[in-house]
């Protein structure tokens, strides 16, 4: 080990603590949002008489806090059918993110029927897709009944099963090995356990 | 590149260098000639065109039609071209990637030491073809339009079926007139020539193939988008 | 066409042949005593050196820079012949960039990134600063144009097959440019926060997340969380305006150093045609040797 050597082996390391010393804590300010998860916040949307079974009403509410406009989304909201094996005292809240790339849905009543205008996603009554690109149903809002009114929570993916899931963002596939490939962030909440 | 095609280059590049002219001022004229209009065809553009803005955003709005800007709509196309749901991973990062990665590694896997265009005749027709298709696509995604309106003129009698038609998303797989998308579903815009109202009806029943099924479309609205349907001849 | 002797640095200027530039009597005085050598006046003096001053102050700078090797060689360099309008390409993208930055800067000096204000700022650029839209209408043409001409220049070097050897790197560099600036589009495009640019700018980060294993995190980190919120403009407006244009410009420099250094190809159907045979050896007389080369002009 000559002088030289040593000295080399130490600018390296020196030069490259403080470089580390800089960098480190500006890459952790970049990436620190996404273990981040906001406050779980319940919404409410109306009266539970407002809605009804057979078809979805519009509502707005607002998703993130403190931007706005910009942080309202709108939900579809029906009351559980008996019909399609749901329980009827439980509501049923839809996104109206299409799970392809998170264009607008818009809820037809006379074909019963979401589409999407991006790209000619369509879903049925339930959120199931049933045509175009997307990649799983459409996401949900956990709802809850208080006081007489109804409230939506965090949101949640689902299974082309119609199984809750954690949430993901349009695109991703869920379910089985989807599950490993696609992860649950920790920016999200847990699903609702049904 | 064999040593010897690298040396040949650099000689003959060595006696080029020599017969030409100097950077300044010949070369720097026309780039500032150049640069001259690059500046006056922007300025014309922003008196011309100006910047308004379009409304707020607002994300709860359920009739928006989301669009890129235009050098995005040949990736847009193809989104909206790749229909089954196990390919859409492939549209939106396969294919981009695979791009990406060609492009960077152009020099590596194109050793030809050739390059006149015409003695390069796979470079300069995958070049070609690379052009024409995203010039394309470019073209359909600009002029695709929503998929929730027909324009195309009717009789009274069927103004309900097509709006039941309209709104039940046929035109994001099927063209009826000037609207919708060339593809995967067939033109409907002269339908009623070659299949009966019947066989209409049990499409829209079943849904075969990919296309999805509308057996929970009520009877009075599955009526009136089959008479307007039929009405296309 | 003969560059006036202002502006060329003094080591580069072309001596004076003697006898000429002086004044009508060139010759020395016989006697100096009956007709002394005519003396400037001062006007003439101070003409003079006035004249002299702009190389003055440049030999001034060069003498403590050290820089005219390094400019001469950059603004004298020979480009092969037959270089012709296809090659302006490139520094018309780079003007459209610096067109883009300053526009930039200027509308910075306005714009609040904030999704409750973004919005409204604009509205005040567009409505009530003075040539308010007009810079935003050149910046925000400006990018299309700057978009248009990088993909001409692309095309240009590859139909020229500039990217051969020696190339390689420089086309390398100049493909992750291409990728930049397609980013810088993208990120630019959500600024204005009207509908079609949040739209755009949705569909966009969902497109990044449907990459597997990392898409997820990756759009959640341009997002700054699970749904766009409030550190999102923000993020994109940092990114927008120092991330990726600090990358851009060191990898510019990159690039032009490449240029200047390795030259740029001629147009592919220009050939060299065998340099001149030299002279038989007989007709070399030992007088005329070294006659020939005198300076092309």
């Amino acid at each position: 080990m000559t002088r030289r050597h040593a000295f080399t082996i130490a600018a390296q390391g020196i030069g490259g603590l403080a470089g580390a010393a800089i960098v480190l804590p500006a890459v952790g300010f970049a990436v620190a949002p996404i273990f981040h998860r906001s406050k779980e916040r319940w919404e409410a949307v109306g009266p539970l008489d407002d809605f009804v079974v057979d078809t979805y009403r519009q509502v707005v509410f607002t998703e993130t806090e403190g931007v706005g406009d910009a942080g309202k989304t709108t939900a579809y909201v029906r009351k559980g059918s008996k019909e399609l094996g749901e329980n009827p005292n439980e509501i049923v809240a839809i996104s109206n993110r299409c799970a392809h790339l998170g264009c607008p849905v818009r809820f037809v009543e006379a074909a019963g029927n979401f589409i999407c205008p991006c790209h000619g996603g369509v879903y049925d009554f339930q959120g199931r897709r049933i045509g175009g690109p997307p990649v799983r149903p459409l996401d949900q809002f956990q709802a809850r009944v208080r006081n007489g009114q109804v409230e939506l929570g965090p949101r949640y993916s689902v299974t082309s099963q119609l199984e809750p899931v954690r949430a993901r963002d349009p695109g991703e596939f869920t379910g089985g090995v989807w599950e490993y490939l696609y992860p649950p962030r920790p920016s999200t909440f847990p699903p609702p356990s049904g | 590149m064999k040593p010897a095609d690298k040396q040949a280059y650099l000689e003959e590049y060595e006696i080029l260098k020599k017969k030409g002219k100097p950077f300044f001022p010949y070369a720097v004229l026309k780039d500032s000639t150049m640069a001259l209009i690059v500046v006056g065809v922007i300025v014309l553009l922003s008196i011309l065109l100006g910047a308004e803005q379009g409304p707020k955003a607002d994300p709860t709005s359920t009739t928006y039609v989301p669009r890129p800007e235009w050098y995005f709509y040949f990736l847009f196309e193809l989104l909206r071209v790749i229909k089954p749901p196990e390919l859409v991973p492939i549209a939106t990062v396969g294919i981009p990637t695979i791009c990406m990665v060609l492009l960077f590694l152009l020099p590596f896997y194109d050793r030809n030491p050739e390059r006149r265009p015409e003695r390069r005749p796979i470079a300069t027709t995958v070049g070609c073809l690379t052009i024409v298709a995203m010039a394309y696509l470019t073209y359909l995604g600009a002029t695709g339009g929503s998929p929730t309106e027909i324009e195309m003129k009717v009789a009274p009698q069927y103004e309900a079926g097509k709006e039941v038609v309209a709104g039940a998303g046929c035109l994001a797989c099927h063209k009826i007139g000037e609207n919708g998308n060339n593809g995967p579903g067939p033109d409907l815009t002269h339908i009623a020539q070659r299949v009966p109202r019947a066989a209409i009806v049990r499409s829209v029943q079943i849904g075969p193939g990919i296309m999805p099924s509308y057996r929970d479309l009520p009877p009075r609205k599955l009526d009136e988008l089959a008479n307007f349907l039929s009405s296309l001849d | 066409m003969r560059i006036p002797d202002s502006i060329v640095p003094a080591p580069l200027r072309r001596p004076a042949k003697p006898g000429e530039g002086g004044n009508d009597k060139g010759q020395a005085p016989a006697d100096l005593k009956t007709s002394p050598p005519e003396r400037p006046s001062d006007v003439q003096r101070v003409s003079d050196r006035a004249k002299e001053a702009p190389a003055d102050v440049l030999a001034w700078v060069d003498q403590r820079a050290g820089a005219s090797g390094f400019l001469t060689g950059m603004l004298y360099r020979k480009v092969p012949k037959g270089t012709n309008w296809f090659y302006t390409l490139g520094s018309a993208t780079l003007f459209a960039f610096i067109v883009q930055a300053v526009t930039g800067v200027f509308l910075a000096m306005f714009y609040t990134p904030s999704p409750t204000q973004a919005y409204a700022s604009i509205a005040h650029i567009n409505n009530d600063v003075f040539l308010g839209q007009f810079v935003h209408g050149m910046h925000k043409w400006g990018a299309s144009v700057m978009v248009i001409l990088i993909f001409l220049h692309m095309g240009r070097t590859f139909f020229f097959g500039a990217y051969k050897y020696p190339r390689e790197l420089n086309w390398v560099i100049g493909v992750v440019l291409l990728i930049l600036t397609m980013m810088m589009a993208l990120t630019g495009y959500l600024l204005p926060f009207d509908q079609r640019s949040f739209w755009a700018s949705i569909v966009a980060i969902n497109l990044t997340g449907t990459g597997p294993v990392v898409g997820p995190y990756l759009a959640d980190f341009l997002r700054a969380g699970a749904e766009l919120g409030g550190t999102t403009l923000a993020r994109f407006y940092a990114i927008h305006m120092l991330l990726i244009p600090g990358a851009i410009i060191a990898l510019i420099g990159a690039h032009l150093y490449l240029v200047v250094k390795l030259g740029t190809t001629a147009p592919p159907w220009v050939r060299a045609g065998k340099p001149k045979a030299a002279a038989p050896v007989s007709q070399l007389d030992a007088g005329t040797e070294g006659n020939g080369a005198s300076p092309a002009r």
